[in-house]
């Protein structure tokens, strides 16, 4: 998924041009305006217009070496998680990471000073890292070369596979679930979850076609979201805690669906007995 | 049915590249509640209508629509559609309507089964031009599928006439109620 540029794509052209010092091309008078002038506020978006402007003296160095801005923005923030466990989810992290690229710090102007896309990035990035294990699990299986899972069990792994991503930014984790709760936020990450929980059942092989379709996904989303809630408290070696908490969630929803199944039929049985009953007495 | 009755060992799935994602999950998610509901309605009319002369055309009828929802089941986990949520909804609204219209006598169950179907053929047509619209080629399948479909609803609709539908009392405000109710049904279900 892409989250939309913010900011003017001149941005991020004259960043690029400002920081190849290496090349030391002269900047042109045009250039040196766009660098004096960072992007404030809140500005329309401008996607490019066909063949970008060359500056004098940058040659036909640009088509070949030409990102989009979405691409230039994704390299950013993926080098600028390295730097979230020591700076949060925030400008800083995205300033150092835009250095580690060759890139000027004034980088971390193209984005929000809260963080919300290097959040929104990092979720993105995590469950498509989700998407991709859960699929070479399925082709594992499909080739007989492993077993296929019960369904708890596939559950609780996948659950768990997920939440382990979080562990090297489990410091700032609080922060960036708060973030994520800005209701500016909430649509994309709304989104990113619900898509996460819909792969996953995908892949634990959910054929339902009826209500059961909503309510699978409903008690797994409270089982993610409660255990999040409980690795971020949790002190125990190797988050222990967490994964039991996780496997007793799991444990607890597929009672819950055994039970419900068993009150069906119970419920069937009782009406068809009464039935005959009638039918009896009537007679 | 027991969670374990809808699980199997790998989903069967269509390629996603290159469709037009929404388009589909709307045709889908709506075709799939219509015949969810046509299959209710039935049901409905069995129910009050099932020992009478009328009883086997109605369950022939009933048959088609069952082979119609088994379809668009295998098509939903296909295409990774989420149903309507609404479906509860016209699992009840479904068979109302089809008793109802059963004990208003056998004409009445005949006119419910015109209305439905013509709304549901119209509807079909639609999707059938804005599959065409978009890609023939690449929705040759669905295409089929919809055709193939809107030709039995449109079988339906004329057995109903065929069995003095048109002789029920205040058929035309029968029918034009039930195609309003059709229309709502199809918007909501489209979009929730």
């Amino acid at each position: 998924q892409h989250y939309p540029p913010l900011r003017a794509l001149q941005a991020s052209a004259a960043l690029r041009r400002a920081s190849d010092e290496h090349k030391k091309e002269p900047l042109t008078s045009s250039s040196q305006q766009h660098f004096d002038s960072p992007p404030a506020g809140h500005q329309p978006e401008q996607k490019p217009q066909g063949p970008r402007p060359s500056y004098t003296g940058q040659g036909g160095q640009e088509s070949e070496d030409y990102e989009s801005e979405e691409q230039l923005q994704h390299r950013i923030l993926t080098a600028a998680l390295e730097f979230v466990p020591e700076h949060g989810w925030t400008a800083e992290a995205i300033a150092e990471g835009a250095k580690t690229l060759g890139l000027s710090v004034a980088a971390a102007g193209m984005f929000h000073s809260d963080g919300s896309e290097l959040i929104l990035h990092f979720v993105s990035e995590c469950n498509s890292r989700l998407s991709e294990l859960l699929e070479k699990e399925q082709k594992l299986v499909q080739l007989g070369e492993a077993e296929k899972k019960p369904i708890d069990e596939f559950l609780r792994d996948a659950v768990e596979a997920r939440l382990r991503m979080l562990i090297p930014y489990i410091e700032k984790w609080p922060q960036a679930l708060s973030v994520l709760l800005l209701p500016r936020n909430i649509p994309s990450s709304l989104n990113l979850l619900t898509s996460m929980i819909d792969d996953i059942w995908h892949y634990a092989g959910d054929q339902s076609t009826d209500f059961n379709w909503y309510t699978r996904r409903a008690v797994l989303t409270g089982i993610y979201n409660t255990t999040e809630l409980v690795m971020m408290q949790d002190s125990s070696p190797g988050f222990e805690d967490t994964w039991r908490f996780l496997e007793n969630r799991v444990a607890d929803a597929m009672t819950m669906s055994n039970t419900a199944s068993q009150v069906q039929s119970t419920g069937e049985a009782v009406v068809q007995g009464l039935m005959g009953a009638a039918v009896t007495v009537s007679n | 049915p027991g969670a374990g009755a809808s699980l199997r060992l790998c989903s069967t799935r269509v390629a996603q590249e290159g469709l037009n994602k929404p388009v589909i999950d709307r045709i889908i998610r709506v075709d799939h509640a219509g015949e969810y509901g046509a299959n209710r309605i039935y049901a409905g009319q069995m129910a009050v209508l099932g020992r009478s002369s009328v009883g086997p055309i109605i369950q022939q009828m009933w048959n088609q629509e069952k082979d119609h929802l088994k379809k668009f089941n295998e098509l939903m986990v296909a295409y990774r559609v989420r149903p309507t949520v609404l479906l509860p909804f016209w699992n009840v609204a479904g068979f109302v309507l089809g008793a109802g219209s059963a004990l208003l006598g056998r004409k009445g169950a005949m006119a419910c089964t015109v209305a439905v179907e013509e709304s549901i053929s119209e509807h079909y047509n639609n999707q059938i031009r804005t599959l065409i619209e978009e890609d023939p080629e690449k929705y040759k399948e669905l295409l089929q599928v919809i055709k193939q479909f809107r030709d039995e609803e449109q079988e339906h609709h004329d057995i109903g006439l065929e069995h003095d539908a048109e002789a029920t009392p205040a058929y035309s405000v029968l029918k034009t109620a039930i195609q309003l109710g059709c229309r709502a049904a199809i918007f909501l279900s489209e979009r929730i």
